[in-house]
């Protein structure tokens, strides 16, 4: 019986063993190398600055240090050992930031064991994704060539999912790719055309009734008013959602799960964000009323009842935009596709949002909406040094990305999809050459 | 040994008999025997002769007789007019006030086959479940719960029985509905084989999975009879040196349907249903019948030129939920619109000149088949052609005309008695005669407590007033008057055949204590009976009518006005429309910057003109001939319609998983207009797609070029020139179908494609020997086979879906090996991988713009895919396979110009390149004379972010308007405004 259980143990570890082979062997031997930090201040000159926050400086400089914004303008002078670049007929603009992502934390849809997106149970409110994060995803620099320079990672599943946290995309490990743990607390809104939905909001406020009773009990015992207490990890970590330290990101499209959301998280006195948002057109009053802001999921897609007109969701962030609600343009999660983040906000470009709110929908709103706003979405002195080099607006499709910055480093622009074509056009070139030559 | 066997036998035919005899012990009570069978104890002989007098008699629609006479006798009309004498020996019913319709008449009904044999296990059967077309619906009958009570409650005297499962359900049979044995009861046998164009669930996930398998093999099988018939003939005209044909009764039993024209009965589900079944008629000559699906409205322009006979169905829709507003933001305007119009289904059928009997197969609660029909007619349809819809259409089409159908004498007596008029809403049916026998369906009262009675009693303790009445429909109340007091009664109830009355009252007030409970036994104007007084004796009382309540006439059910205007409107859902665009006989389009896609390229400030729905010049400063209609397009572009390679919206169905390999399915079977994708993608600029079978099959189905004429009917969209196109899936996807279907391993794909091939060039080799000798059998066609010789052929061009750079390399070598070529990868995720490979054999690749990593075998993706086999020479193109992204290709295209293509290089990759790989750049693709006069006009640059589609074109026809969108928006909220508050009127009335 023992060598039973021992022989069936090894089996297992060998299954285990061939499986982290497997997955071993998919990372890419071609691996995109971090750049170093910063070492000296460096200036971006004679380029086209779109601050976003302010005015458009034509052949103006970006000088930058430590990874950190030092000066934006013209006539800037520049501190000795100054790296000078020379990016005349460029413009430089704010890195994108992909505000709803799964990057890092799913690499191949179908293959459950590199997908880390839903854990088990409903509430996992302490799950935090950073600490999964997988530097070494391939989609990570896919996403940087798109001007991507920070995704906020988030988990997903159940009704609470864990905390999202906004990711460097680059970096060797996730601590330092870390630029925030704790950006928001997934909650998803029930479906509220199941039979279940009452029941299930039971259960939600239940649940924060628990937690608000916990924090109490905690606060007490740091007091000295109370004795020791045994710790609920899961509760401990809803804590700050009751001191406005962590805003709670609620997932919600139909236009009853928005409102109740809405009530709920005043009723609760919590700081909500709404991610998804598809029928936030039909109670922009409710939604400014109680300043909720919007983190659009997609916009590139079609509406969800056949009497909606075919532009609905193309027209959404310009209906928002008009009823003076603040949003963020996200996309879907899935990384694989993070490049199509600057298509979801032209998209809404084409059907009524200016050029200026698409742009600022992928920098500074969802740098201010995820509580960003001090390092990230504008080029101003004491910001990150997160940029992009470009021929033209990164949310046109045209427009080259030719080099992205993330806090001053200079990223690697060879992801997988531009090293599978330079070496798959070399074997063009070689076959060619055979046959000419044959 | 001769004892033994008598014993043994004399035991066997105990068992056998033991339970017959049961049987017919138990049955004798409830049914009269069938006419062959033995008297056992008494013969029953009532009275056969019957007259019903003083009656409205409905001869047949359209015939009123007041007042008169109809004699039955031994089941049969004898007489029946005003003047009609009553025979000596007649039983006489008094009907006067009633009325006389002839028996309805039920078209399909599934009467005795509500519990099929699922499973066949004896003699020569098909191969495949569904096809059990030699059962018979006599032979199948079963009596235990079949139905026919309900029926006959809604007044039919018959029924067509009609086999429920399979795709060829076996042959139908008219039964009356009476109580008699079976056998007595088969008025017709053999009237039409019955078939569905939907496979039955019952026989497990087998072939045909899907619609698209179904329709294959019923045309497979229909081949099949004819070939089967002939095959035999020979056979048996000389069977030397031949190897004997196989038999198989479901094949001889459809050869009734292919050779002798006995009708094929579809149970169409849908308009395109209809369309579908008259397709096979078309293919194979058959005699359709349609029982349809209440949607018949939607079709009426192909349906008034067709005459197929029609069955139209009694139910209607449920009333859609809108239950909350935001339950009813989530209602689709189909649905609203069917619901307010199915009730005119059968008007309007009318109206276009086309004759229909009724089924009330389909409507959920037998209650509500005459609510329904009133519901109809209020909505329409003429009383007599309603009548003629129960009556004489289905007596007519199932053959029994001279039985059955109207009151005639010689006619089997088969009659309904109402109360009242057919298609008042308070008439009832009283009773239903059913080859001159009586069933009662619901009893007139004989006595009424309703009135006043004087009631004395015994001590006079219960002297006084007795006032009974209806408190509301079906509930009795009353009031006691003793003196001065007046009691309200607490219950009061009578019953009809016990001739009982009842009524209970507080005693209080009289100084009896306690609940006093009066019972009675009531005739027309007398009670007697007796009280139940707690703490005293009985009371005994009787009571004579003073007065009795004239029954009210109830007045009819005030029935709101139909006055919603709902335009016709094709396909009937939002955005549908009124009439195909029109083509004007010149389109000039001026002053924009064209991309003609052709040799001459981009043109700044040129000109495009379509003249009959075709491209007659492009350049600048064109004429505009007369009449021309001139659009100023200055600041625009202009590019040809975009053309999607790889969709999968607008069919019924996309994979047919019961075989590996399955060519002979084709998506063209099922289209579906009601396909809201397609109007969203007109708004894109797409105006071709090729619709693809899924990717369950090494070997897939055919797929269809299709044209976004929306609002055209689903044929008029294929494109009929084009080449036929077959799909073929090669890694994941084919080989992890099931758990046990070959192949499971890219190995075993390789070699089951392989082995097909080999099967096809045999194949062809036995027909051609047939056709240069003619001697032996006649081959069977094989539509499969057919279709795998087409391919090794390159009649039909192989577009395989496939994603690895092996597969697409093991393709190409296999299809070299058998000599032809594979025209097109599709996904090809890593086909640049192959890039100078594809190039060599002359196969080109269909790619996503970015798509990638959803799977293993799609992680090696890279968005410069097409722009790497664009350089290596291979015809490129991309497709969305996804309904949303096929709405906006061009900014698919545009993400090649971020990954380094030029913009005309990215446009071609919609356009012209993708013409060519579906081979059909004869007529689109391309702005060049001749060409289809499909183009976009756009707000600017098509591959900018900021630009939409502001018209889309098909061959001169505007399809798509900006500014028209807006309009139909407005429409179409204005539509569904009133029909959610007609519903929630209709809800409160």
């Amino acid at each position: 019986m023992k060598n039973l259980n021992r022989r069936s143990f090894m089996q297992i570890v060998k299954a285990v063993l061939s499986m982290l082979f497997f997955i071993w062997t998919a990372v890419p031997a071609e691996a995109q190398t971090p750049a170093s930090a910063q070492s000296s201040p460096i200036a971006i000159t004679g380029a086209a600055i779109h601050t976003v926050s302010g005015d458009l400086i034509e052949n103006g400089t970006l000088l930058f240090e430590d990874g950190v914004i030092t000066a934006v303008g013209v006539d800037i002078e520049l501190p000795a050992g100054t790296e000078v670049v020379d990016a005349s007929g460029k413009e430089v603009w704010p890195g994108l930031i992909d505000a709803y992502s799964q990057m890092g934390i799913y690499e191949i849809g179908a293959v459950n064991l590199t997908v880390d997106v839903n854990e088990q149970g409903s509430v996992n409110p302490n799950v935090m994704v950073e600490r999964a994060f997988n530097p070494e995803s391939r989609h990570i620099a896919v996403a940087r060539s798109a001007g991507i320079v920070v995704s906020v990672t988030t988990p997903g599943g159940g009704l609470v999912s864990g905390q999202s946290a906004a990711m460097l995309m680059d970096g060797w490990a996730w601590d330092s790719m870390t630029l925030k743990a704790g950006v928001g607390m997934i909650v998803n809104w029930p479906n509220a055309s199941q039979n279940s939905y009452s029941r299930n909001l039971e259960t939600l406020r239940d649940l924060f009734a628990e937690a608000r009773a916990y924090r109490k009990a905690r606060l007490a015992v740091e007091a000295g008013e109370a004795a020791r207490m045994d710790i609920d990890i899961r509760l401990e970590a809803m804590m700050r959602l009751f001191d406005g330290t962590m805003p709670v990101v609620i997932s919600a499209n139909e236009v009853r799960q928005i409102q109740d959301a809405v009530t709920w998280a005043e009723e609760e006195g919590l700081r909500m964000i709404l991610l998804g948002g598809r029928d936030a057109h039909l109670v922009t009053e409710q939604l400014l009323a109680h300043s909720v802001p919007v983190i659009l999921t997609e916009v590139l897609t079609s509406p969800s009842r056949n009497w909606e007109s075919f532009d609905a969701r193309y027209r959404l962030p310009a209906q928002l935009y008009d009823a003076g609600v603040q949003f963020a343009i996200a996309g879907i999660a899935n990384p694989a596709n993070a490049n199509r983040l600057p298509y979801e906000a032209g998209a809404a470009m084409a059907f009524g949002l200016s050029e200026e709110a698409a742009v600022r929908a992928v920098t500074l709103e969802p740098a201010r909406i995820l509580g960003l706003g001090d390092r990230l979405g504008s080029l101003e002195p004491g910001k990150d040094a997160s940029f992009l080099i470009t021929d033209g607006n990164p949310i046109e499709y045209a427009t080259q990305i030719e080099q992205v910055y993330i806090q001053g480093r200079k990223s690697d622009m060879n992801d997988m999809h531009r090293q599978f074509y330079e070496r798959y056009s070399e074997k063009v070139r070689q076959m060619q050459q055979d046959s000419a030559q044959r | 040994m001769a004892q033994f066997i008598t014993a043994a036998s004399g035991r066997v035919s105990l068992w056998l008999c033991l339970p017959l005899i049961l049987l017919l012990i138990l049955s004798l009570p409830i049914k009269s025997p069938a006419q062959t069978v033995p008297v056992e104890g008494m013969m029953e002989n009532p009275p056969s002769v019957h007259a019903f007098t003083n009656a409205t008699i409905v001869t047949e629609p359209g015939r009123i007789i007041r007042n008169g006479t109809l004699v039955i006798r031994k089941g049969v009309i004898e007489a029946v007019g005003r003047n009609v004498s009553v025979p000596a020996d007649a039983r006489i019913w008094d009907l006067d006030g009633k009325t006389i319709y002839p028996g309805f008449i039920d078209p399909y009904s599934e009467v005795g086959q509500q519990n099929p044999r699922v499973e066949l296990d004896r003699g020569t059967l098909s191969w495949n479940p569904q096809v059990r077309a030699h059962l018979t619906a006599s032979a199948e009958y079963e009596e235990e719960g079949d139905g026919r009570a309900d029926l006959r409650k809604n007044g039919f005297v018959a029924a067509l029985s009609v086999p429920s499962l399979g795709l060829f359900k076996g042959s139908t049979s008219v039964f009356s509905l009476g109580d008699e044995a079976v056998s007595d009861r088969l008025v017709r046998d053999q009237v039409a084989q019955a078939a569905s164009l939907t496979r039955s669930w019952a026989f497990g996930f087998g072939y045909p999975t899907s619609p698209i398998g179904a329709i294959a093999l019923i045309r497979q099988t229909l081949y099949d009879a004819g070939w089967y018939a002939a095959a035999h003939e020979r056979f048996e005209s000389n069977p030397a040196g031949l190897r004997r044909p196989e038999a198989n009764a479901p094949l001889a039993a459809l050869r009734h349907v292919v050779r002798d024209g006995m009708p094929l009965l579809f149970d169409v589900t849908s308009e395109e249903e209809i369309l579908r079944a008259l397709r096979i008629r078309d293919e194979f000559s058959v005699t359709p019948w349609l029982r349809g699906s209440g949607h018949e409205y939607k079709l009426l322009d192909v349906l008034s030129s067709e005459r197929v006979p029609l069955i139209l169905p009694l139910s209607l829709p449920a009333t859609p939920d809108i239950k909350t507003p935001e339950d009813a933001l989530n209602e689709d305007l189909a649905d609203l619109r069917h619901w307010y119009l199915a009730p005119e289904n059968a008007a309007r059928v009318a109206a276009s000149g086309l004759q229909f009997s009724f089924t009330t197969h389909g409507v959920d609660n037998s209650t509500h088949v005459l609510r329904n029909l009133r519901e109809m007619v209020h909505a329409g349809l003429p009383q007599e052609t309603a009548l003629a819809a129960l009556t004489t259409n289905p007596a007519a089409l199932l053959g029994i005309s001279r039985m059955y159908g109207t009151l005639e004498r010689g006619k089997s007596a088969g009659f309904v008695v109402m109360d009242g008029d057919l298609f008042e809403d308070t008439s009832k049916i009283l009773s239903v005669w059913i080859d001159g026998k009586y069933y009662r369906v619901q009893s007139e009262p004989s006595v009424d407590p309703k009135g006043s009675w004087e009631i004395t009693s015994s001590g006079g303790w219960l002297d006084g007033d007795l006032n009974v009445r209806e408190t509301r429909p079906g509930r009795l109340g009353g009031t006691f008057t003793h003196g001065d007091t007046e009691i309200t009664l607490a219950t009061v109830s009578s019953e009809d055949q016990p001739r009982r009355f009842r009524a209970d009252f507080a005693g209080d007030e009289l100084e009896l204590t306690g609940m006093v409970r009066l019972t009675a036994s009531i005739s027309e104007n007398r009670m007697q009976g007796w009280a139940e007084v707690p703490g005293r004796e009985r009371i005994q009382w009787s009571a004579v009518r003073t007065a009795s309540v004239e029954t009210e006439e109830r007045e009819p059910r005030e029935r709101r006005a139909r006055d919603l205007q709902l335009a016709d409107i094709r396909p009937a859902m939002e955005y549908g429309r009124e009439q195909q665009p029109e083509q004007p006989r010149h389109v000039l389009v001026r002053n924009a910057t064209v991309w003609t896609m052709g040799s001459e390229g981009i043109l700044e400030n040129a000109d495009l003109l379509v003249s009959d729905g075709k491209v007659a010049e492009v350049g600048e400063s064109l004429r505009a001939p007369r009449g021309a209609v001139v659009i100023n397009a200055e600041g625009r572009h202009v590019t040809p319609g975009l053309i999607d390679a790889h969709i999968h919206s607008g069919v019924n169905g996309v994979n047919e998983i019961g075989n590996a390999i399955v060519p002979e399915v084709r998506m063209a079977d099922v289209l579906d207009i009601n396909n809201i994708w397609m109007y969203r993608q007109l708004a894109g600029g797409l105006t071709t797609a090729h619709v693809m079978h899924g990717s369950a099959n090494p070997i897939g189905g055919q797929n269809v070029h299709v044209k976004m004429k929306w609002g055209a009917l689903s044929h008029e969209l294929v494109i009929d020139d084009a080449p036929g196109t077959v799909k073929f899936a090669l890694g994941e996807n084919p080989k992890r179908v099931g758990t046990d279907r070959y192949p499971e391993t890219r190995m075993g794909v390789e070699q089951i494609i392989a082995d097909r091939f080999q099967n096809a060039r045999d194949y062809e080799a036995r027909w051609n020997e047939w056709r240069a000798t003619g001697t032996g059998l006649p081959p069977r066609r094989d539509l499969r086979m057919d279709a795998l010789v087409g391919i090794l052929n390159e009649e039909l061009l192989v577009q395989s879906h496939s994603y690895r750079a092996d597969e697409i390399l093991m393709l190409m070598r296999l299809a070299e090996d058998f000599d032809f070529r594979i025209k097109a990868f599709h996904h090809g995720v890593e086909a640049f991988k192959v890039a100078p490979e594809l190039a060599e054999h002359g196969a080109g690749a269909v790619v996503w713009s970015d798509w990638g990593a959803f799977k293993i075998e799609a992680y090696d993706n890279t968005t410069y895919n097409a722009r790497l086999l664009h350089e290596a020479g291979v015809l490129t193109s991309l497709h969305s396979d996804n309904s949303q992204i096929a709405s906006r290709m061009n900014w698919e295209a545009a993400k090649m110009v971020r990954a380094g293509m030029s913009p005309e290089d990215a446009m071609s990759l919609i356009t012209s390149t993708t013409a060519k790989l579906l081979g059909i750049d004869h007529r689109v693709g391309s702005l060049e004379p001749g060409k289809d006069g499909d183009f976009v006009i756009w707000s600017g640059d098509p591959l900018s972010t900021r630009t939409r589609a502001e018209q889309t074109w098909i061959e001169g026809r505007k399809y798509f308007d900006m500014d028209e969108d807006i309009v139909l928006q407005q429409a179409i909220a204005r539509e569904r405004e009133l029909l959610i508050q007609r519903i929630m009127e209709v809800q409160n009335d």
